[in-house]
């Protein structure tokens, strides 16, 4: 009798040849990359969000303007008045934890710089300063703030500066929602090509399948066999769009860098953030891998 | 008919039939003995290939109620069908071979299924194998052998992993007088261990040289024949 040969196994299912192969690895390559960048953007706009919001977390400023009259005094105590009504409203919103108005000689420090020594203010048209602490876990509309104090203090007006990073939080919000949208749409369109290129591969091969359930072969055993060649397929194609997207990342980033705003320089990259980046062959791998076992165990299902 | 554990598969007034059409057969009793032999024949289109699919649960009946080694398999889900599926093996007429696969592998086949240790694999098969005297053909693949070693191959892998009912369409017709007899020596002494085993034949030399009971399909029914009783057909009439 002869020697057992040494035998290199080979699948029952001839998938390594399907002409569905080189696609998938396309489309997984195409996903990987989208989401590289969409995720990057996500991140980024992330860190830029956590500087904003720790910039107008805690405290808020708010200007009386002062009114305008020949008579001085009448024009000082008005002023006052709608400082006063401003306090009182602010004292009543909830999240705000201290209201305090600065006093005639706090003023005058802030004004020094410009003005110089021994300015009386009290003869100049100085807008009143009003310091409010915040909850910095309240959840604040500035923009319905701002309104609210208007309406309440028609001189007052919110730091206009916190009301532009305000509206820009929204803005950056809004568009972490659409990237997150995309992210899903990313996900949702390649599992749908993996699921149905996996159903016209069982098709393919139904020949190879019923054989293999002839001699026994359970569906996980069929399943696990799609699920090896599409580990094989996702990490190749993962690998080769996340090799594509890294330096697209850094072009990108350094394109922000030329703008010079100092609002888009804040959209750094963390290291952690860096991870899951490259984290993302795995996740796509994991994905696919179940997609295509999950398909193949449903698909089956309707055999005998 | 009453359910006997003796029986490896019985029928009860089994039906089958393709979409909507008529049955291919009709009303079908069955108590196949655990340890029995027994030809399969009857003219082209009887209805063999449909009852030998029922036998190695492709297909389940339309009506009726089946038994296959003591499972209603109406009510048998599909992992636990899988399982009974190990325990027959199957010879096709048309062979069925994985063409991209080695004669080695496809012998194997039930093996790993069934998640056997590949060195235990690697030992079976190539015994197997020498024994079919395709020693010189493991690694080939199938496409690459002649009709008779595909016969050969096939009824290996049909037999490799000891089955307890061995199902086999025409499994000579395709291999020379010198291995012929050496296969059906191969089924008899598997039926010796106690295998069942079922042969669809249209061979009268084959019928006439073993001397089993024959389940012979005629207008879409299944009768048992015994070697006294063929002349109740007019001859052989296979």
């Amino acid at each position: 009798m002869s020697r057992p040969p040494y035998i290199v196994r080979k699948q029952e299912l001839p998938l390594k040849g399907d002409s569905t192969s080189l696609f998938l690895q396309v489309i997984i390559s195409i996903a990987v990359f989208i989401f590289a960048i969409t995720l990057s953007g996500v991140l980024a706009i992330n860190s830029m969000l956590e500087n904003w919001n720790q910039s107008i977390l805690g405290s808020l400023t708010v200007q009386i303007m002062p009114v305008n009259d020949t008579n001085q005094e009448k024009a000082m105590s008005e002023t006052l008045a709608y400082q006063e009504k401003a306090v009182e409203f602010l004292q009543n919103v909830k999240g705000i934890l201290r209201v305090v108005p600065l006093k005639d000689e706090q003023l005058k420090m802030l004004v020094q710089p410009w003005l110089g020594d021994g300015v009386n203010i009290e003869n100049l048209p100085m807008p009143r300063i009003i310091d409010v602490k915040l909850d910095t876990d309240a959840d604040i509309d500035f923009l319905q703030l701002a309104k609210d104090l208007v309406v309440a203090s028609p001189q007052a007006s919110l730091d206009n500066h916190k009301l532009w990073l305000s509206k820009l939080i929204r803005f950056a919000d809004g568009l972490k929602m659409i990237a997150t949208t995309v992210l899903i749409l990313v996900v949702g369109i390649s599992a749908g090509a993996i699921f149905y290129t996996t159903q016209m591969s069982l098709g393919l091969h139904k020949y190879i399948i019923e054989i293999l359930h002839v001699m026994g072969a359970k569906d996980a055993y069929i399943a696990q066999q799609y699920a090896k060649r599409m580990a094989f397929l996702g990490i190749s194609g993962s690998l080769f769009g996340i090799l594509l997207a890294i330096p697209t990342i850094f072009f990108i980033g350094s394109l922000a860098v030329q703008i010079e705003g100092g609002i888009i320089s804040e959209a750094n990259l963390g290291i952690v953030d860096w991870l899951i980046i490259l984290s993302l062959p795995i996740f796509a791998t994991t994905i696919a891998v179940w997609t295509a076992y999950y398909t193949v165990k449903r698909t089956l299902q309707k055999m005998l | 008919m009453p359910e006997d554990i003796n029986n490896i598969i019985e029928m009860q007034n089994v039906g089958i039939r393709y979409g909507q059409g008529a049955e291919v057969l009709s009303d079908v009793k069955l108590a196949l003995k655990r340890g029995s032999f027994h030809f399969l024949t009857g003219k082209s289109g009887a209805g063999k290939t449909s009852l030998l699919s029922m036998m190695y649960l492709a297909q389940r009946p339309s009506r009726g109620k089946m038994m296959v080694f003591g499972r209603d398999i109406n009510f048998t889900n599909r992992d636990a069908l899988s399982s009974l599926r190990r325990r027959i093996g199957v010879v096709f007429q048309d062979f069925r071979l994985l063409d991209h696969l080695s004669a080695f592998d496809n012998v194997a086949l039930p093996l790993r299924v069934c998640g056997m240790d590949e060195r235990e694999i690697r030992k079976r098969v190539s015994e197997l194998l020498t024994w079919v005297e395709l020693d010189n053909h493991m690694l080939d693949a199938t496409a690459t052998l002649s009709g008779g070693e595909k016969q050969r191959v096939a009824i290996a892998r049909a037999v490799i992993n000891r089955p307890e009912l061995l199902l086999a369409d025409e499994p000579t017709g395709n291999v020379d007088n010198f291995i012929a007899p050496k296969l059906m020596k191969l089924f008899v002494e598997l039926n010796k261990l106690g295998t069942t085993v079922v042969i669809a034949t249209h061979s009268e030399k084959l019928i006439n040289d073993f001397a089993y009971p024959r389940l012979h399909l005629q207008n879409r029914s299944l009768q048992t024949l015994y070697p006294n009783n063929y002349s109740d057909l007019g001859g052989l009439n296979v």
